[in-house]
């Protein structure tokens, strides 16, 4: 009886979404300037959501930066309209800033109403093919020490080998400062550094050029590394794995994609389903494949629980976990 | 080699690219002249219809509205003072100033034929360190960065006034500029610095804002002083005909051109020293070609080789700086970044193999960027009569017009009221300077470099402690940094010695 | 004018150098190293410049080490220079309130519209079309062909919309 129900009720407010949305602009508002990684992929959704909505509305992409995307996540929690027609995609570390008590932080992330994440970010450690160290054992035990470049505290690049210098032990010297990862790639090839952290599909060019070798990843994992050693598995006790833990968790939602905490229930699944079936979308998935993206729809229930589970952590881990881990990119 | 040279040039010389070309040419013209329009944002939405081209249109596309909005900003900078783009501010300090004595058209024919000049520098650089580029690109660590970052700083002696009193104005200048790129979180410590706790100076001072700031609204306020036209009570005729003279101008001064066009590309090459920086040098390095201090006074009062300098700088430039995006993938400012984008949609991967499998790919780019670049100093001498006529509009007129242009131009950077007020805050801060005798040169400079120079000490200093410092090339800059800050002081005693 | 501007910028810095430093000192090294060894010599000579100026009596423009950057015309009485000069800072700080509180869409040609009326003298027709072009080549462009969409004013939000 309830299935009938429910069956004819989304047969009635079809029409009435499409009528909703017919004519209208979805706005996309990406903490970050073009020509980054978030602003590419809200880009390639915002190509190819519209038919996917129905009424076939205009979406599209608005960069709002500031303050590693604090202020779009802040906008959207409370000033734009619950109407169903704002999305912001952020910083996926934006939940650890809230742990973290960051100063200007104005929203809570297990409040928005959440889409979910168009992708999943695969951190891994990469280190010059001419050195010597083949897997992540032979670092570990070598105890000779490497240097590794980065971008700045709060970016993976810097806070990944952090962690495991501090408890993996291996000898790492970070050297912090660098402009752009690409940046980074290039002090490699100079030789100034000997290798870096950051995402897979970023790094994954350089790779496949034998310039470096991955040798360790985080937690999400991603096709061609998946048989790679996990840092949290080789932590030597429970604080150690769940401090790394905390650090990877956001990556599973590694875009996210929300809207305003007071959206109708109706206008986020219409929006849930559109991102599932645009993500699918053949149209998309080539494209995504030429710009060398790797997009798959993580919903946002399940987006909702990983928020709810690091901020939930109790205050001697968060207090630990801050003494390493600073919010920044 | 030559026959690739020559295969790029046939792939550019087909209809369709050439088609993509001309339409990118026509957005890029608009983008370069209007404050509003960043080339980035704009060549981030136009990269949505680069899907449908292949490889070589779309790079005519591309790089047609990119390289061409570095000539076009130079326009917007003579005529009105405002920085169209932010790598042509420097161009406001002489251009505008000739402007305001009535020899618009001859800026604006030395600015478009500088331009001209170094772009075609610029590709001819690309084109011919291609099989060098590497090892140079190499060569230049965080060391010798960090020191060409202080050859750069050094050039603010040479743009202050003459006097210890000038030198320490220019320094006290360029101190405040390096202060206030600090500003934000910084990549040591992830410390918020200087942010009153206001979310919006994370990131730090906008370039764009200030810029616009700092040279727009002391002109503003200039106009509704006196009261006229831009040109003064000058008679219109005069105006349009001086194009000539500045095209003559870029050949009399040759040598300088070409010296200009020389540190624009050389600057361009070097990765992660963004786009503002080659102008400065540039204008830095023109003041220096002044024989007596009388001479070095003319600057910023009107001087052709300061309109020269920086117009070539800021399209070499774009030629050097496609080296490390096509031979590295490492994107040497937002645009570049962008175009990046670009390659990977179309399935070419930046590294060796643009230098080697797709070479050809790789000389269309160089050929684009030499004919979009003719072409459209060609139609801007068409429309060059029109465009010095603005210079007689009046001021109550323009006012309007301008300030709008200013304002929408410094919030849809990042779409934040906060970057208008800081184009307000500099706004006042520039007027001081401009009544107080103060050059703003040097506070450019400082606030360019600050965060550049900051990095690559500190990567210096932790991944070479002291080794560094006695590197071959950093040796070698840190002799010219010392003869950049002696030269304005041995030009100012020769009058004494002649 | 001269001194006045410079002694005012010359105080200025002292003030946001001063505070640098004073804020810098309690970082740690790595964040506070750079702004301090910049910061302690522009504080310490912007002070010696201030002095130079209040103790230093109408010198010649070189010993005053000014650089002709631009001048700001030179041929209107400073009084009237003055009077016009806090007028064009009272429209250009009015246009920024209307646009924070109008929005830009508002108060765009609202500006163009009063300035041309009231300071420019111009006729209603010319106004009327000028602000017409203005007004249609911003919103063609930035919302219609760019989507750069602008945020509404303060005053619309507050009522409501």
């Amino acid at each position: 009886m309830r299935f009938i129900l429910g069956l004819l009720a989304s047969l009635v407010a079809a029409p009435a979404l499409a009528q909703y949305y017919a004519g209208k602009t979805v706005t996309i508002i990406v903490g970050y300037k073009t020509g980054g990684g978030y602003d590419a992929t809200a880009r390639v959704l915002a190509r190819h959501l519209p038919k996917h909505i129905p009424g076939k509305p205009t979406v599209i992409v608005q960069n709002m930066p500031g303050a590693n995307s604090i202020i779009a996540a802040n906008h959207v929690y409370s000033v734009a309209k619950p109407d169903g027609l704002t999305i912001a995609t952020f910083n996926r570390n934006l939940p650890i800033a809230q742990l973290t008590r960051v100063d200007g932080v104005k929203f809570d992330m297990t409040k928005f109403a959440w889409i979910g994440s168009a992708a999943s970010e695969c951190t891994i450690l990469a280190i010059r093919t001419d050195l010597p160290y083949k897997t992540f054992e032979d670092l570990r035990k070598s105890k000779q020490q490497i240097v590794i470049g980065a971008t700045g505290p709060g970016a993976n690049t810097y806070d990944f080998p952090l962690l495991l210098k501090e408890f993996l032990g291996v000898n790492i010297k970070i050297v912090s400062g660098y402009q752009s990862s690409a940046d980074i790639m290039l002090a490699v090839e100079r030789k100034e550094v000997d290798g870096r952290a950051g995402s897979f599909t970023s790094i994954r060019p350089f790779i496949d050029r034998n310039l470096v070798r991955p040798l360790l990843r985080a937690r999400a994992t991603e096709p061609g590394v998946e048989n790679l050693p996990i840092d949290e598995d080789l932590a030597p006790n429970a604080r150690a794995r769940s401090i790394m833990a905390l650090r990877s968790a956001p990556e599973i939602v590694g875009r996210p994609y929300v809207m305003h905490p007071n959206t109708s229930a109706e206008h986020l699944k219409t929006m849930r389903d559109a991102f599932a079936a645009a993500i699918k979308d053949p149209e998309l998935v080539a494209e995504s494949k030429k710009a060398r993206m790797d997009l798959e729809f993580v919903d946002g229930d399940f987006a909702v629980k990983v928020m709810r589970e690091v901020l939930s952590q109790p205050k001697d881990v968060v207090d630990e976990f801050s003494k390493y881990v600073k919010f920044g990119e | 080699m030559i026959e690739a040279l020559f295969e790029g040039l046939f792939l550019v010389l087909q209809w369709k690219p050439l088609a993509f070309m001309a339409l990118g040419i026509v957005l890029g013209f608009w983008v370069g002249l209007l404050p509003g329009l960043g080339g980035a944002t704009t060549l981030a939405l136009m990269l949505p219809f680069v899907y449908a081209m292949q490889p070589v249109e779309a790079f005519a596309f591309l790089l047609g509205m990119h390289s061409v909005a570095a000539t076009t900003g130079d326009i917007t900078s003579v005529l009105f003072g405002v920085p169209g783009e932010a790598a042509s501010a420097a161009t406001i300090l002489d251009g505008h100033a000739m402007a305001k004595k009535g020899e618009a058209g001859r800026a604006l024919g030395a600015a478009l034929t500088s331009s001209l000049v170094g772009a075609i520098v610029g590709a001819f650089a690309l084109a011919i360190a291609i099989p060098m580029v590497r090892p140079l690109v190499l060569t230049f660590g965080s060391p010798e960065l960090f020191m060409l970052a202080i050859v750069g700083i050094a050039f603010i002696a040479s743009l202050s006034a003459p006097g210890p009193r000038g030198m320490l104005r220019g320094f006290l200048a360029g101190g405040l500029g390096l202060l206030c790129a600090t500003v934000g979180q910084d990549p040591q410590a992830g410390i918020a610095r200087y942010t009153f706790d206001i979310l919006y100076l994370w990131q730090g001072l906008d370039l764009v804002a200030v810029l616009v700031g700092i040279f727009a609204i002391p002109e503003i306020i200039d106009l509704a002083i006196r009261r006229t036209s831009i040109a003064g009570a000058l008679p219109a005729g005069r105006i349009s005909k001086g194009a000539w003279e500045g095209v003559k101008d870029t050949f009399r001064h040759f040598w300088l051109t070409i010296r200009c066009s020389l540190i624009g590309t050389f600057i361009g090459i070097m990765p992660g020293m963004g786009g503002a920086v080659a102008q400065w040098m540039a204008y830095g390095h023109a003041t220096q070609s002044a024989r007596t201090a009388e001479e070095r006074k003319g600057f910023g009062a009107g001087d052709v080789r300061g309109v020269l300098g920086p117009g070539a700088a800021n399209n070499s430039k774009e030629g050097g700086s496609l080296i490390p995006t096509i031979a590295f993938g490492v994107p040497g400012s937002t645009a570049m970044a962008i175009l990046l984008g670009g390659f990977f949609l179309l399935g070419l991967v930046p590294g060796p193999d643009m230098l080697t499998k797709h070479l050809p790919v790789t000389f269309s780019m160089v050929w684009t960027i030499v004919i979009a670049n003719i072409v459209t100093v060609l139609a801007c001498f068409l429309l060059l009569d029109h465009l010095a006529k603005l210079t007689t509009v009046r001021g109550t007129v323009l006012i309007p017009a301008i300030l709008v242009l200013v304002f929408i131009g410094s919030f849809t950077s990042n779409h934040h009221y906060g970057d208008i007020l800081v184009t307000l805050v500099f706004g006042g801060i520039g007027y001081l300077m401009v009544i107080g005798g103060w050059p703003r040169a040097p506070f450019v400079l400082g606030l360019v470099l600050g965060k550049i120079a900051e990095n690559y000490l500190y990567i210096s200093v932790a991944r070479y402690e002291a080794a560094w410092l006695t590197r071959p090339v950093v040796l070698i800059l840190f002799a010219i940094a010392v003869a950049v800050i002696l030269y304005p002081l041995l030009q100012r005693r020769k009058p004494a010695h002649a | 004018m001269h001194s006045k501007a410079s002694l005012a910028l010359a105080l200025g810095i002292m003030g946001v150098s001063g505070y640098a430093v004073i804020a810098a000192w309690a970082w740690p090294w790595k964040a506070s190293l750079f702004p301090l060894v910049i910061g302690i010599p522009v504080f310490v000579l912007s002070t010696a410049d201030a002095l130079w100026v209040l103790l230093g009596r109408g010198a010649q423009a070189t010993e005053r080490g000014e650089i002709k950057d631009f001048q700001i015309a030179q041929d209107v009485p400073e009084r009237v220079a003055l009077g016009r000069t806090a007028n064009a800072t009272g429209w250009i700080a009015g246009f920024f309130a209307a646009i924070v509180l109008l929005g830009f869409p508002i108060a765009v040609p609202l500006f163009v519209f009063l300035y041309l009326k009231l300071e420019g003298r111009e006729g209603w027709i010319f106004s009327a079309v000028f602000t017409a072009v203005v007004w249609v080549f911003f919103y063609g462009l930035f919302d219609r062909l760019l989507h750069l969409p602008f945020p509404q004013g303060w005053v619309a939000s507050w009522l409501g919309f």
